[in-house]
């Protein structure tokens, strides 16, 4: 067990101009599941090689423990990954892939049956020990590779992007086993990902990446409800937060958000946090999809009634536990969450009102959050 | 039973879908076009086997029959009794041959891999500079290459040696590339698996890589077998001494200038067969590999 410290690391590959990962600075505390997630190229992965010793670092420093690892080889930093792919000996059994690492490692015979045995009993591999990678499931698979890491007690567990290659229903179960490991071992683990509900689901911290750059790092309660800007804000949940821009202006004292086709009354609370630079300047608000009420009873409550959208439904989408409606007003689009016993045709015209307490509002140029 | 029957079954079925679908013309030309060009090809197969056990009438018979309709052994025989007689016996150029193929073929599938495996997964400056020479070197025909050949062996130095039949196959271009587009094909991840697992370089290549592509190792060791083996050219050009010649050339003799021409056609005629066999039943034994790693390279 270690932390692991990333000390303004760069990397930029030969002849590219870009970095491919631009000043990550970032300590993980010993015994932390930390997910890296992000678009596809946005440094993820690159970091976790880094810290793997399979790519250069070009600037920066890796510490491990106290061990500054950046001209240590990949064998002895004590660290184990997991691959997307796998990556199983497809020539060697089981059982032979597992103990692969310990045999290098000139480890006693005895000890490695009794290491090998254990990780298989807690992966439920016992059985398939004699077998070839070729005879088993992608599943099975993962759970061998994930064998492999295990067996030899690493201080840090790297993941990238491990549960891609799997079918949804076998992610999910995989994404317990791998929870329930982590609990069980308590090693710190660094698990890359794009997935931004495996993000949320695993792990204790998030950090969330793009072009190289660290958005935000926070736990995913945090990351969720308080998004510093726009795109962490429409990466993480589903569907994707709603943006809609609009001014805001003052009239009769009250403070309205305020676009084309409707004007949204913004309560006091809110209102107090708006700094006063950004009245009657452009501005972008965010509503997620579960926070747009639609039912009359709560229509007629005080702080919708001057927060009402005249909207049709587009396209109404079932997803068995919740439905999704997809709603146009001319040139804006809405998704909302609804009870999914509810009735709504495509085509009919529903009013529905944003809950003014829990919308983000986002400045236009820097689409930082404002509050 | 209810195997037996169910297997009845299905077979009754096909015939009944036989009979009711249309004809497939292009697959029944196909299949017979196909069929034809492989009796054709197997032709100098029969012919080699049965001229072996021809009796010396059989062998000048005009017009020439592929089936020999009186076998016997006695050109084998022949052989044996010649080999007796001379100087250098038999077993010495076989013992030359199977030790010169031996070493040869060892060498070049272990030279070829690594060189593959460091073209393929490594980057060093210049290495497609020097892959580009390895693929320019397989245009050239070996005859273009003799004398420059020639001097370089005698400038090292290992003219009448073992070592002259054996250096010159060793470095084998087609070798190099096919295992090249079979280690092209393994996943980067595992050669990093086996990194974090603790394997050097050498370990990864052995443990991981080689085994990997025994298909293609397969494929190389029976080219650089069949290149060695019926070779005569490195003990015409490079070894003087008689008793380091290998068994292509001794055969070479039998039917030259200064052998009996009658009955050295007999003997000739059973010793072809005899070098030509083992190439037979290492390709029989590796063909499932050869194939795979021509469909992985893309070579027909």
């Amino acid at each position: 067990m270690a932390r692991v410290l990333f000390q303004h690391i760069n990397k930029q590959y030969p002849g590219e101009h870009r970095l491919s990962v631009n000043d990550f600075h970032l300590e993980v505390a010993d015994g932390e599941f930390l997910v890296l997630v992000g678009p596809s190229g946005c440094g993820k992965s690159t970091l976790l090689r880094m810290l793997a010793g399979l790519e250069d670092i070009s600037e920066g420093e890796i510490y491990i423990g106290d061990r500054m690892v950046n001209y240590v080889s990949s064998k002895d930093r004590n660290i184990s990954m997991v691959f997307q792919n796998y990556a199983l000996y497809p020539h060697m059994s089981v059982y032979e892939n597992i103990a692969f690492g310990l045999r290098l490692r000139k480890m006693a015979k005895a000890e490695i049956h009794e290491r090998v045995i254990r990780a298989a009993k807690v992966l439920e591999i016992e059985s398939y020990l004699n077998k070839l990678p070729s005879q088993m499931s992608g599943g099975q698979r993962q759970r061998v590779a994930l064998g492999r890491a295990i067996v030899r007690e690493p201080e840090v567990f790297l993941m990238d992007e491990p549960l891609s290659n799997l079918d949804a229903k076998l992610r999910v179960q995989m994404r317990e086993e791998i929870g329930k490991l982590y609990r069980r071992l308590n090693t710190t683990m660094i698990y890359v990902t794009h997935d931004q509900v495996e993000a949320m689901t695993m792990g204790t911290r998030i950090v969330v990446m793009k072009g190289g750059i660290i958005q935000q790092v926070a736990s995913p309660k945090e990351i969720y409800n308080k998004p510093v800007n726009m795109f962490v804000a429409s990466f993480i949940g589903s569907p994707p937060m709603n943006f809609v821009s609009g001014k805001i202006v003052i009239t009769q004292g009250q403070c309205y958000f305020e676009t084309k086709r409707y004007v949204l009354l913004i309560p006091e609370g809110r209102r107090r946090l708006l700094q006063e630079r950004y009245i009657g300047k452009k501005i972008i608000m965010g509503v997620r999809a579960e926070n747009i009420l639609y039912q009359s009873e709560d229509l007629e409550q005080e702080k919708h009634k001057h927060a009402k959208i005249e909207t049709m439904v587009n396209i109404r989408e079932h997803m068995g536990s919740d439905a999704y409606l997809y709603l146009h007003n001319k040139d804006h689009r809405l998704v909302m969450r609804v009870d999914p016993w509810t009735e709504h045709e495509e085509g009919q015209m529903l009013t529905v009102s944003p809950d003014m307490e829990r919308v983000h509002f986002f400045d236009p140029e820097t689409e930082a959050v404002i509050c | 039973m209810s195997a037996d029957l169910a297997k009845k079954n299905r077979f009754a079925r096909f015939v009944k879908r036989l009979k009711r679908s249309k004809p497939d013309y292009f697959l029944i030309s196909a299949f017979i076009g196909l069929t034809l060009l492989a009796v054709f090809m197997l032709l100098p197969l029969v012919f080699i086997v049965n001229h072996a056990f021809k009796p010396i009438n059989e062998l000048f018979m005009y017009p020439p029959r592929f089936l020999a309709e009186h076998p016997t052994l006695f050109n084998f025989r022949q052989l044996f009794l010649n080999a007796q007689k001379m100087s250098i016996p038999f077993s010495r150029y076989f013992f030359n041959s199977v030790f010169t193929t031996g070493v040869t073929v060892a060498a070049a599938v272990l030279i070829s891999a690594m060189a593959a495996y460091a073209f393929s997964k490594h980057k060093f400056p210049g290495s497609s500079v020097f892959f580009g020479l390895i693929i320019i070197s397989l245009m050239f025909a070996p005859e273009a290459v003799v004398i420059p050949r020639f001097i370089l062996i005698s400038e090292l130095g290992i003219m009448n040696t073992y070592f002259s039949h054996i250096w010159p196959l060793v470095a084998m271009p087609v070798g190099v590339f096919l295992m090249r587009q079979f280690i092209d094909q393994i996943p980067n991840a595992l050669i990093e698996a086996a990194k974090i697992d603790g394997a050097k370089e050498w370990k990864i290549f052995y443990r991981i890589v080689l085994p990997v592509c025994m298909p293609a190792v397969a494929t190389v060791a029976i080219l650089a077998f069949q290149m060695s083996w019926s070779q005569t050219e490195t003990s015409n050009y490079y070894v003087q001494v008689e008793s380091l010649k290998t068994l292509p050339y001794y055969v070479a003799t039998l039917t030259g200038g200064l052998a009996n021409g009658v009955v050295g056609q007999g003997i000739a005629a059973a010793a072809s067969l005899m070098i030509f066999l083992p190439n037979l039943i290492i390709f029989l034994l590796f063909q499932r590999q050869v194939l795979m790693t021509m469909a992985h390279s893309g070579i027909k």
